[in-house]
């Protein structure tokens, strides 16, 4: 029972009216009533994952600039380094990653360094499975990693969506669960009811049919479904008037990424009991990150999207004081490798930076930096296994548990204030 | 003006569990025996349309009407062998070149509307959860159409054949990655889901026997979306498999693991699961007779009709004790009104309902039950509802609920309301829910009475999202 479910009982049926209803009250109402008093607050963090499809360059996203090796092996890639936003030990963010240099100034941003697995996989659709199942041995597993997570935390009287995809391309695999129903959504009114034209009363009614009591003739499932039904309409209510209430004042680039991220905002700010959200950048397919050749123009966009998109996200969440729920974490299926490839681009490489955004983090660079000279193949090698990122974010942030997700006990990185 | 419905149906009395039926109940003789009405358990229209839903996708008014005036036992006759030319509709329905694995869902739910044999596409849909093969892997719409197709000749045969047929389908083994099985490297991929998802079931097999039925199978091949026996590539040698020992092949195997008791019990329990009851049980005792005798010819049709004609299924036991797939939901919908409508926008609909057709999430099919429903799926089932019945917009006008109260003799705003709760709920609903649903107002006071349409449409849509519809 979470203040969630507590407000929305208040909400919908108002004290007076579960009072009123006494002896008559449904089964489910007076459990939930009970519950809510007598349990302690449940955790009502936020994660937000953020994929870079196409395998994002991270020496050219955070740039080693005073590494020899960097300048030697990128000639007509390597950016300038008087235009970097320096973050000391020697690294600067991308010249047109300004927002998430001040993030980080401000604690809003850490970075990991060298993260990887140990059975990488050169080709995008095998490292992408990898990320997204968190098995680098068993290939084709059928279920991805937030997935399991959403099954995990399934009980029997689950009314909310633990887990949704927000975007027009298909979900990634990283959501598929085996038992619960993961939603994809492109916008607000995927998860508000519609009307009837002409019936603008509609909802309200149905919410009256399904508020009633029923008289118990011992089949949980109609409890179970009128819960739900009520949950279902409050829910979209509160949708409705976040959207209503918030839909000018928030400041958002006007980039795709950027509106997807409004839309989190608005389902956190509607607090509706979704944990996981799970957001695309790159297009889907190959991705827009897999720059084999001309790569520095198209990278730089795509990375000033990123940091203006995710600092827009941040602002808006801090000033409604949410930020402290929300965490934000990227990945790429893979980073780059060092030396340039004859084309003014890269080939695809192993170990890449994950960006952590949030109003709880201990901030700063996370993890040594990957060296230039001992290299994988030609690409910075990892030093910090993915599956302890996301224990970190499964444990410590959401206070899930990492060890059913991800089959054994990774150790989770020391990088949140909780 | 505003009406309301004329007079309060009558509870239906039926679903109220009497204490000597509940003893009985789990006396398997009892349970099992053929259900004739008496004046405790009469035979309702609740009991029809409960038969409908499960033997069937829903019903409409005439097939209502016609079981309730038939009886239960000649309503299943029906059900379980229709009259109608069913290989002639089926030869229809696979002849269309389909192309790609989006069409082949757009086909399969205008099958599932149309069909003279209800009930074969229900079974179908239960084996294709059970043998659940996601095209997204397969990635050949060719091979899907054909499992599923095999998936239909078989679902009320033997299931020692689909069994068999399955073990060398190509879809199957490509999606579970089974499609090399080398002498040298023995291919786990089919041999374990084969023991604990498609016949034995969990803790009822070791990882040795899953190796040794692995090495039975080797030989099998899947090139070029074709399957292939390369005889050199097969390990002749002894193996042990569930006690048994000799030179096995995937055949030895398949007739192995059918011989096990658990196969049978596992079989019944999810077929039970099915057809009867998703929320409890069933306790071993009770389904024994029928894992036994299942046991001895795997014949699913019998299966199927002992279970369907059964007192426990006419029982409190399993009345509304399922919740309703998105498939059985939307087609709750159509069914009753007796249209036909875009299959196409439907499949995508369902997907995003979390029942996409020929994308099972998991080689263990959908869970379903209370996974179907959260906040998120159950607005969507709203938003679904109103689609269909709004008239306008990707589904057109092709459901009218008010044209099909009329053509029933119910036009006047009294009769109409009455007519759609027995239509979609058989009147099983409470007079204070009843009270609650939306007024249907006149809309205008003209010679004909006015024109009822829209606010029948959202009296329609009123019961669809009802807690109550969910139920199956």
């Amino acid at each position: 029972m979470s203040h969630t479910r507590r407000d929305f009982l208040k909400a919908a049926l108002g004290a007076s009216t579960l009072l009123s209803f006494a002896s008559a009250a449904p089964n489910f109402l007076t459990r939930s009533v009970m519950a809510a008093s007598s349990r302690r607050k449940e955790r009502d963090t936020v994660l937000v994952v953020v994929q870079l499809t196409g395998g994002n360059d991270g020496l050219n996203t955070v740039v080693p600039y005073d590494d020899d090796e960097y300048g030697r092996n990128r000639s007509t890639l390597r950016l300038p380094t008087k235009d970097l936003h320096k973050i000391g030990s020697a690294m600067g963010f991308h010249p047109r990653m300004g927002a998430f240099a001040r993030l980080y100034k401000d604690g809003f941003l850490s970075i990991v360094q060298g993260v990887g697995n140990p059975n990488p996989d050169r080709s995008h659709e095998g490292a992408m499975r990898i990320w997204h199942t968190a098995d680098p041995v068993r290939l084709n597993r059928q279920t991805g990693w937030l997935g399991r997570a959403a099954d995990s935390v399934w009980n029997p009287n689950t009314t909310n969506a633990p887990a949704v995809f927000v975007g027009p391309i298909a979900q990634p695999f990283a959501l598929n669960a085996e038992n619960v129903v993961v939603p994809s959504i492109r916008s607000l009114g995927d998860l508000t009811a519609g009307q009837i034209p002409g019936y603008p009363n509609d909802q309200s009614q149905s919410k009256h049919t399904s508020e009633l009591p029923r008289s118990d003739k011992g089949n949980s499932l109609l409890d179970f479904l009128q819960h739900c039904t009520l949950n279902t309409y409050t829910n979209s209510r509160r949708i409705e008037e976040v959207a209503k209430t918030t839909a000018n004042t928030a400041e958002y680039p006007s980039f795709q990424l950027a509106a997807t991220f409004r839309t989190v905002a608005q389902l956190i700010r509607a607090d509706v009991g979704i944990r996981i959200f799970f957001v695309e950048f790159g297009g889907g397919g190959i991705g827009g990150f897999d720059n084999h050749a001309n790569q520095l123009g198209n990278h730089c966009a795509l990375l000033h999207q990123l940091s203006e998109s995710v600092a827009a996200f941040v602002h808006d969440l801090r000033r409604d004081k949410l930020l402290d729920r929300v965490l934000l974490m990227t990945f790429s299926e893979f980073g780059r490798t060092l030396k340039e490839n004859g084309r003014r681009g890269t080939g695809h490489g192993s170990a890449a930076p994950v960006f952590l955004a949030g109003g709880r983090l201990k901030g700063g660079l996370i993890g040594p930096r990957p060296s230039l000279t001992d290299l994988d193949n030609g690409a910075p090698k990892f030093h910090t296994d993915f599956r302890r990122v996301y224990a970190t974010v499964l444990d410590r942030w959401l206070g899930f548990e990492s060890r059913i997700v991800l089959d054994k006990q990774f150790q989770p990185l020391d990088v949140l204030n909780v | 003006m505003v009406l309301q419905i004329d007079k309060p149906p009558a509870h239906d009395q039926s679903k109220q569990i009497h204490p000597a039926v509940t003893e009985k109940l789990t006396d398997p003789a009892w349970a099992w025996a053929a259900y004739q009405p008496d004046a405790q358990r009469p035979w309702t229209l609740a009991q029809a349309g409960h038969l409908y839903q499960r033997a069937a996708f829903g019903a409409n008014w005439d097939q209502l009407q016609q079981a309730l005036s038939d009886g239960p036992q000649r309503t299943l006759d029906k059900l379980l062998r229709p009259q109608a030319d069913i290989a002639a509709f089926n030869r229809t329905y696979d002849e269309y070149d389909t192309g790609s694995a989006d069409s082949l869902r757009a086909w399969w739910l205008r099958r599932m509307i149309l069909t003279p044999h209800p009930l074969l596409e229900k079974m179908t849909l239960f084996w294709h959860s059970h043998f659940a093969t996601n095209s997204a892997n397969v990635k050949n719409a060719r091979l899907m159409q054909q499992q599923v197709q095999f998936l239909r000749s078989h679902a009320l045969n033997s299931y020692r054949a689909m069994l068999k047929g399955i073990s060398r389908d190509p879809a199957m083994l490509i999606w579970l990655g089974a499609e090399a099985n080398r002498k040298a490297r023995p291919n786990e991929n089919f041999a374990r889901p084969l023991m604990e998802t498609f016949t034995l079931g969990p803790g009822n097999f070791t990882e040795k026997d899953v190796q040794e039925a692995a090495r039975s199978f080797t030989g099998w091949f899947v090139l070029r979306s074709q399957l292939r026996y390369i005889p050199r590539e097969h390990d002749g040698n002894l193996k042990q498999i569930l006690g048994q020992k000799g030179n096995f092949t995937g055949d030895d195997v398949i007739r192995i693991v059918l011989e096990q008791r658990a196969t049978a019990q596992t079989l019944v329990h999810k077929l039970y699961r099915w057809l009867i009851c998703e929320t409890e049980g069933p306790d071993a005792e009770l389904i024994a007779p029928l894992a036994k005798s299942f046991a001895k010819d795997y014949d699913i049709l019998k299966l199927a009709e002992k279970m369907l004609r059964s007192n426990l299924f006419f029982s409190p036991v399993a009345y509304h004790r399922r919740i309703k797939s998105p498939v059985e939901f939307a087609l709750g919908i159509v069914k009753p009104l007796e249209g036909v409508i875009s299959t196409t926008q439907l499949a995508q609909d369902l997907a995003d309902l979390g029942q996409n057709l020929y994308y099972p999430p998991t080689v263990k099919g959908w869970t379903g039950g209370r996974h179907w429903i959260n906040s998120a799926t159950m607005v969507r089932r709203h938003n679904l509802a109103l689609a269909l019945l709004k008239g306008s917009g990707p589904y057109g006008d092709k459901l009218n609920p008010w044209t099909v109260a009329k053509k029933h003799g119910c036009s006047t705003p009294e009769s109409t309301p009455r007519f759609l709760i027995d239509l979609f709920l058989q009147g099983d609903i409470e007079p204070d829910v009843r009270d609650a649903l939306p007024k249907i107002a006149k809309a205008s006071a003209g010679a004909d009475g006015g024109d009822l349409a829209e606010p029948v449409r959202r009296f329609a849509h009123a019961i669809v999202t009802l807690p109550e519809f969910q139920l199956a």
